[in-house]
């Protein structure tokens, strides 16, 4: 009796002391990996660089650079247009076809649901080369109008500007909108639209009142996606931007790369963090408005 | 949600549009990996695989193909592992501890990619750790894991206390009721993360860029050689990958359908 005991109280601890191991890894690693890097990041942003050699001692030199020096903020601002401009462009196209998707059922919706969220899953960098190839001076788009004889020149505002930036953002962005639209469609409940319908209200009616109302939370959620990732973006600009591309994203990549001058790319960073932190927040609070009152 | 005649054609004209905008510049790119253009037109008897037998010969695509899919694996095992650790404690913990964790793990999802590549970057320099493969694991492992994680939560919810109750009146104890009730349980939802996953991690550009060392992973090896110019083994390659991501995207689907029902 006294050794079955001995031996189910030695489970016990075997059990506890297993248990407090897990939940050590289970807290460990993400500590170690997310949150540690991010507070030296942060601090980061308060050092300075001397002679290429990064000195831990405090200063706000960084933050007073970004708002004193006359280049940053105003690219810091019309990244923040494009992104923006990007956004919307998305909401546009997006909005519709998830309309469409919500009012479908059965095998259709989806299967038609599959062919706009599949892009989400295709390579990034590989949509960039495409659309790259398509818009270049030597792109595929030229060299046909050329051959057809529309044009003798190759047409380069179609690329290596804002514009081209702007609109590869959309494109690889879109399904991110979507997706969020399409949920909020989607869950809206079949009976308030049939009720409107039954109340004597047209379809546009419906859809003004009803529909469009309800999913503005969707919408709003999809568009700060699009907004928030075209906002950090290096890689597009670089790719399709070229010399009149330069982004907020790409100034902070600079500072990693031939500036090198990292605190002040963290700081740069850190300001961009803030801002999308409080974007976030902000279209948080809309959705779950939204969702409270449906 | 009924719609109208109009709306209909109307919608269906936006949607045939959106999904030319989706799919038309990679279908260019297909059409140019078999055919050349010659003097500014498409030279319709140019149809060949030259371009997929030149891939084949370039080392340096294989040698980064072959480390992206190490990067990826390791990255899969890494966030399942964790991802269900987590994912678990979460379930049974009644700490209040625990949220901040989940809020931890969904960050590097929520932030841009830049950030998260720019912390571990300044982490893996001020802990004097080389860049290396390593370090890309590690930057795939956190970017990946908010998604493990709440794929794995997800179907522990669903799955029925009364389950576990049975297994252990049944007699079993706690580890068998782990291992042969709730493991089992889990395994559809362990595929499609680790698809999922996956696929991301194959994808990973941004963070990559910054915690990479000397060793390409292929995206790294896309950007480097896309700067040069366009060459029609790209083209192929290009094709390749797109036709494997889309074959494991139905897959991970088909896969979530049973999931989402539960």
């Amino acid at each position: 009796m006294a050794t079955a005991e001995a031996t189910l109280a030695r489970q016990d601890t075997g059990e506890r002391v297993m248990r407090a191991l897990l939940t050590a890894l289970a807290y460990g690693a993400p500590l170690l990996f997310i949150l540690v890097p991010l507070l030296l990041f942060v601090l980061q942003s308060f050092f300075y660089v001397e002679n290429t050699d990064i000195v831990h001692r405090f200063t706000l030199a960084n933050y007073v650079r970004f708002f004193s020096e006359a280049t940053f903020i105003p690219i810091f601002f019309y990244t923040c247009l494009l992104s923006l401009g990007a956004a919307l462009i998305t909401v546009v196209l997006a909005y519709p076809v998830a309309l469409l998707l919500a009012s479908l059922s059965g095998r259709i919706k989806y299967a038609l649901t599959l062919v706009f969220i599949v892009p989400l899953l295709m390579s990034y960098i590989i949509k960039i080369y495409a659309i790259r190839s398509i818009l270049g001076g030597n792109g595929f788009l030229n060299r046909m109008l050329i051959g057809i004889g529309l044009i003798d020149q190759p047409i380069t505002f179609l690329i290596f500007n804002l514009y081209a930036v702007m609109i590869t953002l959309a494109l690889i962005l879109l399904p991110f909108t979507m997706l969020p639209i399409f949920i909020t469609l989607d869950k809206i409940p079949r009976q308030l639209i049939d009720a409107s319908y039954d109340l004597g209200a047209t379809g546009w009616q419906t859809f003004r009142r009803v529909i469009l109302p309800l999913s503005l939370s969707g919408t709003l959620v999809g568009a700060s996606f699009t907004f928030v990732l075209g906002l950090g973006d290096f890689v597009t600009p670089q790719m399709v931007g070229g010399m009149n591309g330069l982004t907020f994203g790409r100034i902070i990549y600079s500072q990693f790369g031939f500036a090198f001058n990292w605190p002040f790319g963290a700081a740069l960073s850190v300001i961009l963090l803030i801002f999308v932190a409080f974007v976030l927040l902000l279209a948080g609070r809309v959705f779950m408005r939204g969702s409270a009152t449906s | 949600m009924r719609l109208s005649g109009p709306a209909i054609t109307a919608l269906s004209a936006i949607a045939v549009f959106v999904v030319l905008l989706l799919y038309g510049p990679l279908a260019v790119a297909i059409f140019f990996s078999f055919f050349r253009l010659e003097r500014n037109a498409v030279a319709w008897d140019s149809f060949s695989f030259d371009a997929y037998s030149t891939l084949f010969h370039n080392d340096a695509i294989l040698d980064s193909l072959l480390t992206t899919l190490v990067v990826g694996l390791s990255a899969v095992a890494l966030s399942l592992v964790f991802g269900t650790l987590i994912a678990f404690h979460y379930r049974n913990s009644r700490s209040r501890l625990r949220h901040v964790l989940q809020f931890v793990v969904f960050l590097p999802f929520l932030m841009p990619p830049i950030i998260t590549g720019l912390s571990l970057l300044i982490f893996f320099r001020e802990t004097n750790v080389q860049r290396s493969l390593l370090t890309v694991v590690i930057g795939h492992t956190v970017f990946v894991l908010a998604i493990v994680y709440q794929i794995v939560l997800t179907r522990l919810r669903a799955l029925k206390p009364s389950l576990i109750d049975a297994s252990l009146d049944l007699g079993a104890s706690r580890w068998q009721t782990f291992r042969l009730v709730i493991m089992p349980n889990l395994t559809s939802a362990f595929v499609s993360a680790a698809i999922l996953a996956f696929a991301l991690s194959f994808d990973e550009t941004l963070i990559t860029l910054l915690v990479t060392g000397t060793k390409n992973t292929l995206p790294m090896w896309l950007w480097s050689s896309m700067r040069l110019g366009f060459k029609p083994d790209i083209n192929a390659l290009v094709t390749l990958i797109l036709f494997f991501s889309t074959v494991l995207a139905f897959v991970a689907m088909r896969l979530f359908r049973p999931a989402s029902r539960t």
